[in-house]
């Protein structure tokens, strides 16, 4: 598959995706309550015009992909594809699911510490010193001046004990 | 002249020390996220919104708008030493601003950015003084049916005009309707489109969507192109400060900035971009010096400079007199307003006019406080331009997740978060604007209820929309703005021509 036919494939599929949306938002509005009383417009009028709106402007992109494709718009997601570097992505995605998933057991300045530096080496840094002092510093100084001088919480976790 | 007394009693308000603060604090914070790339405005307001809740609204207020327009001063700094638009508004500076810093001339570009930005801010403060209480009167006409006519021209506008593709712009402003349509209807009291999950109820925050599309989905893009990126800074040899010359050429850019950025910014267009690159075109027509262009000719910097912070004034007029916003930005700056019990429109002049008008003032004096901050201080803002990359994303990853999830100390709001950054990512990579679904996330109940509620008033009959000259006039104007980009392709048709005119483009509409 040339890079060409893959951004294409590519494309059509987020038509597909948008034209799936209307189809799901169209499907769920039948279990829209009615509200009880006299009512113009209901509460499912919305809902219709927009999955109606996500089905027609879905389908009106993937006939324009397939009709009269524009080709500046394929070279470029072309381009970006044979760029993309994917497990930097995924594991960029991964560590920030791991980061709130850490944040309650293990507390918001030691998540922290943690995420920090390790985001910034997904990302290209190579001084983890650095990044591990600078991602504590801002943990420490967020969560101090969050839960002191802002009254927001945030979970202590496992230094709870200490403040 | 009671604009001048409500004025002066502005004044006395926003001079207090603690408003003094928060503007303070509202510029510098505005500047700093305009200087860095990957962080606008519209991001950084979502961010603060959960920790204002406690404010008193002025105050809040104040400190957002300072964040709105010191980002304006603030990108021209990147653009002009980094060829990188700090944001969406500083892309047209970056053409001769960037080839003035090459040719040693990053001072005399710097200060034509940061003086104009002050003569544009103050000239267009000046007349949203004026024009926003006329507006508001005139405002109190409007009925349900004018309401909802007017949100679709907000709708069809920014799409139609901002962005390289129509389809593309709709599907994201749908995504955003999407969204703004999770939770419990408001009127009926339903649950709509929750698929039974019990976080959905009361509806998707607008931080979430903000923070997802703009932050996460910024970052994960950057990481999936990083192995093609690479950047130079260019020093500022010279003195931040213009010749006679410079100023000479400087000041009718300036003024022409100025007129062009306040209307454009007031009509419902998608706020600073537009009037930036019109401003540019026309500098590059009139200019005597057509050989200095592309090597660096000061007007192509001090116009759209001129231009965007003109664009900011002519925001609030409609979000003040009608609560429309007309860009993502302002879309944030209204859910601020609703956080508090504000409603903007005709009424909010009458209900609170001590806020609207220690705003209004807070206005003039934040624009001495930039000018200070981006002459003098330049060079501080740009060492921030040398933090390295990686630590920048990370950070505004740490603060992206920490906006979301300080609002309940919930997972699932920041899984939620996350899952719409990948959204955002995928809408980068296939070149969707994210204003679009901003817009239509926060503009939704609006235009829901106004619609529903002239029906109501019609008993049922469509023809409401078309029978008021207001709205139908309102949604004639949708309709041309959706038909203008294609007009001189069609005249070329007309004509018989063969041309490569193609559908006239605005603004790439990536506002962050």
């Amino acid at each position: 598959m040339t890079p060409q036919t893959r951004a294409l494939l590519a494309l059509r599929l987020a038509a597909l995706a948008v034209m799936g949306l209307g189809g799901i938002i169209l499907a769920q509005t039948p279990q829209i309550g009615q509200s009880a009383g006299f009512t113009v417009v209901g509460p499912r009028v919305f809902p219709i015009i927009v999955g109606i709106g996500c089905l027609g402007w879905g389908g009106l992109f993937f006939l324009r992909l397939t009709a009269m494709p524009d080709h500046a718009l394929i070279a470029d997601v072309a381009a970006e594809e044979q760029r993309t570097d994917w497990p930097t992505t995924l594991l960029l995605l991964g560590l920030l699911i791991a980061y709130a998933a850490a944040l309650w057991p293990l507390g918001y300045v030691i998540a922290t510490t943690l995420f920090f530096p390790l985001s910034s080496r997904v990302l290209g840094s190579t001084r983890l010193r650095r990044d591990t002092l600078a991602g504590f510093l801002i943990g420490l100084v967020v969560y101090l001046v969050f839960t002191r001088l802002l009254g927001v919480r945030l979970p202590a976790g496992m230094l709870s004990g200490l403040w | 002249m009671e604009v001048f007394n409500y004025l002066l009693g502005g004044f006395a308000n926003a001079l207090t020390p603690q408003y003094l603060l928060l503007a303070a604090i509202g510029v510098t914070i505005g500047t700093a996220v305009g200087v860095l790339p990957g962080i606008g405005p519209a991001l950084t307001v979502a961010l603060l919104l959960p920790l204002t809740y406690s404010f008193d609204p002025a105050g809040a207020l104040i400190m957002f708008a300072g964040i709105y327009y010191g980002g304006m001063y603030g990108g021209s700094t990147t653009s002009i030493l980094l060829n990188t638009p700090g944001e969406s508004a500083s892309v047209a500076t970056t053409f001769e601003g960037f080839a003035m810093a090459k040719s040693g001339r990053a001072g005399p570009a710097l200060a034509t950015a940061a003086i104009g930005s002050f003569v544009a801010g103050t000239l267009s403060t000046m007349l949203l003084t004026f024009v926003a209480p006329l507006l508001a009167r005139v405002a109190l006409l409007f009925q349900p049916a004018d309401y909802f006519a007017l949100t679709v021209l907000a709708f069809v506008s920014v799409t139609a005009l901002v962005g390289s593709s129509l389809i593309r712009g709709m599907i994201s402003l749908f995504i955003g309707l999407f969204f703004g349509l999770i939770g419990i209807d408001v009127l009926s009291g339903q649950a709509r489109l929750t698929f039974g999950v019990v976080e959905l109820l009361d509806g998707i925050d607008v931080v979430v969507v903000a923070v997802g599309l703009f932050a996460v989905g910024e970052a994960l893009y950057v990481a999936s192109q990083l192995r093609h990126s690479k950047e130079e800074i260019l020093d500022v040899r010279s003195s931040v400060w213009m010749n006679r010359e410079e100023w000479r050429r400087s000041w009718p850019a300036w003024l022409r900035g100025a007129l062009i950025g306040f209307p454009l910014g007031a009509l419902p267009a998608g706020g600073a971009e537009i009037p930036t690159f019109l401003s540019y075109t026309l500098e590059k027509r009139l200019s005597k010096h057509k050989d200095e262009w592309g090597r660096g000719a000061i007007e192509g910097v001090a116009g759209p400079e001129a231009a965007n912070n003109a664009a900011f004034s002519g925001v609030l007029v409609p979000l003040l007199t009608l609560g429309l916003p007309t860009s993502a930005t302002a879309a944030i700056l209204l859910a601020a307003f609703q956080i508090y019990n504000l409603q903007p429109g005709p009424l909010l002049f009458q209900k609170s006019p001590d806020l609207v008008w220690t705003l209004i003032a807070s206005l003039y004096i934040g624009n001495v406080m930039l000018l200070i901050l981006n002459l003098p201080l330049i060079r501080m803002w740009v060492k921030i331009l040398t933090i390295p990359r990686p630590l920048l994303y990370s950070g505004i990853l740490v603060f992206g997740t920490l906006g979301v999830y300080s609002m309940a100390n919930s997972f699932v709001d920041v899984l939620l978060m996350y899952a719409i950054g990948v959204i955002g990512f995928f809408m980068r990579r296939f070149q969707l604007p994210v204003g679009p679904a901003i817009l239509g996330l926060i503009l939704l109940p609006l235009a829901e209820a106004q619609f529903r509620r002239a029906l109501a008033i019609s008993q049922g009959d469509l023809s409401v929309f078309v029978t008021r000259p207001l709205s139908l006039g309102l949604l004639l104007a949708a309709l041309a703005a959706l038909v203008l980009p294609y007009l001189p392709a069609l005249a070329a048709r007309l004509t018989g021509k063969r041309t490569s005119a193609g559908r006239l483009v605005f603004g790439k509409g990536d506002e962050d």
